[in-house]
């Protein structure tokens, strides 16, 4: 019994064995639990690896940055936002330049006719903006020396209005008034029947 | 009795001491290895933006050009006319530096074409884009020069590239400067939409893209997809 009592503590180093020492202070796992364990780790693992490869790719940045410019230099000759504006591509796709700055957006008013594809290029001039059109899922943040940019298409005819919704900067001593910008976006429909639309939502 | 017990307890020694060691590795190994990649970032890689458009044009002999016969090449494109003089920006001078660029440049068998797209077609006929084409010093075998009717322009380099421009009512045209970089599959890879002040990073682009078109064959064009994955592009 000494015998073989030495003979497991040495091969198992006075872990494993609970089975015949039940008082020797290792833990013992049943076959299954322990299958479980493992692949309960192995999943622990496998999310951990997804949400750290989602964190670094897919393009998963800073919301919607693509680009950086001073903004001391935007109305230099030559940056497409000195004349912010909706611009058409071709027919059905547009480009919209917009700059947000205290307490406005630049424009303030943009019409598309109804399913244009449209890029949005947003950047602040000043402080942190945002930039929400409402009923739509445009939705940026406009960050001072970045340009962010989306791409949207608007299906509905009707008019949108859009609004800053980031209330934070302070700004040359005067108050805050980001709740004041606003614009709108208007979606014409081919036959003008935008006020119709309009009262039908 | 004694030896099959000690057996079973050699079992769980070797499952029960290693877990901690191998469970531990499988977990830290892969994801040092992902957190090293995207820090590190090895090799970099020209962003994809997307697909680049097609089209048919004319060149300056009259003959059709396709956005499929350039299939297979690296294509830098400019958008201008020939006409352009200041204040308008002309971006030819840069093509003339990427043209000697690409002639001087062991491309590893990967053609390198230029095309300057005139969004003018009504007086860019193809004599005086040939015309062009020698005041430039263009090798006709490598840098083409075309044009189409308005709309198909305003189609391809407006709705396609997405270069903005206009014509007032004295027939000029008012663009930005902008060149454009499709690689061999036909994806649009590069856009300097300011243009750029000189050729490097132009340069420093197809070098890059040239490399991954070369290596990203077998295993390797994993690795490739990995540096797009975590958006190992060159700074600009």
């Amino acid at each position: 019994m000494s015998e073989h009592e030495h003979e497991i503590q040495h091969l198992a180093g006075g872990e494993p064995g609970a089975e015949t020492h039940p008082g020797n202070g290792s833990l013992h796992v049943e076959k299954w639990e322990g299958i479980w364990i493992r692949v309960a780790v192995a999943m622990t693992a496998v999310f951990i690896a997804a949400i750290t490869v989602a964190a670094m790719s897919f393009g998963i940045t800073v919301p919607g940055v693509t680009a950086r410019i001073n903004p001391m230099t935007l109305n230099d000759p030559g940056s497409p936002f000195a004349n912010p504006g909706v611009r058409e591509l071709a027919p059905g796709k547009y480009e919209v330049y917009m700059v947000a700055q205290t307490w406005s957006f630049l424009p303030d008013r943009i019409e598309v006719p109804v399913g244009s594809e449209v890029t949005f290029y947003l950047t602040a001039r000043d402080v942190i903006h945002g930039l929400k059109i409402a009923n739509t899922n445009v939705n940026m943040m406009a960050l001072p020396g970045q340009v962010s940019v989306l791409r949207a298409k608007f299906d509905k005819p009707g008019v949108y209005n859009y609004i800053c919704h980031e209330y934070c900067g302070y700004f040359a001593n005067s108050p805050i008034g980001h709740h004041t910008m606003y614009g709108q976006l208007i979606v014409t429909a081919p036959d003008n029947t935008t006020e119709t639309a309009q009262v039908t939502q | 009795m004694n030896t099959t017990s000690s057996r079973a307890t050699q079992k769980t020694l070797d499952l029960s001491k290693k877990p901690v060691l191998l469970w531990g590795a499988l977990l830290a190994v892969p994801l040092l290895a992902v957190i090293l990649f995207a820090v590190v970032q090895p090799i970099k890689v020209v962003p994809r933006i997307g697909l680049a458009p097609g089209f048919i044009f004319t060149d300056m002999y009259g003959r059709q050009l396709t956005n499929e016969d350039l299939r297979g090449q690296i294509v830098i494109y400019n958008f201008t006319t020939t006409s352009c003089e200041a204040p308008c920006i002309d971006t030819a001078p840069l093509m003339q530096e990427l043209q000697e660029f690409v002639k001087h440049l062991d491309t590893g068998g990967i053609p390198v074409t230029l095309v300057t797209i005139s969004l003018d077609p009504e007086r860019d006929t193809p004599e005086r884009l040939q015309a062009y084409a020698r005041k430039l010093n263009a090798d006709p075998t490598l840098w083409h020069f075309v044009t189409g009717s308005p709309e198909r322009l305003k189609q391809v380099v407006g709705g396609g590239f997405e270069l903005y421009y206009t014509q007032d009512e004295h027939g000029v045209f008012h663009f930005a400067p902008m060149l454009a970089i499709v690689d061999g599959n036909g994806i649009l890879r590069v856009r300097y939409k300011r243009g750029l002040e000189d050729a490097a990073i132009a340069e420093r682009d197809l070098r890059l893209m040239l490399e991954e078109a070369r290596n990203s064959s077998g295993a390797a064009g994993l690795v490739y997809e990995a540096a797009h994955l975590f958006l190992c592009y060159p700074t600009y």
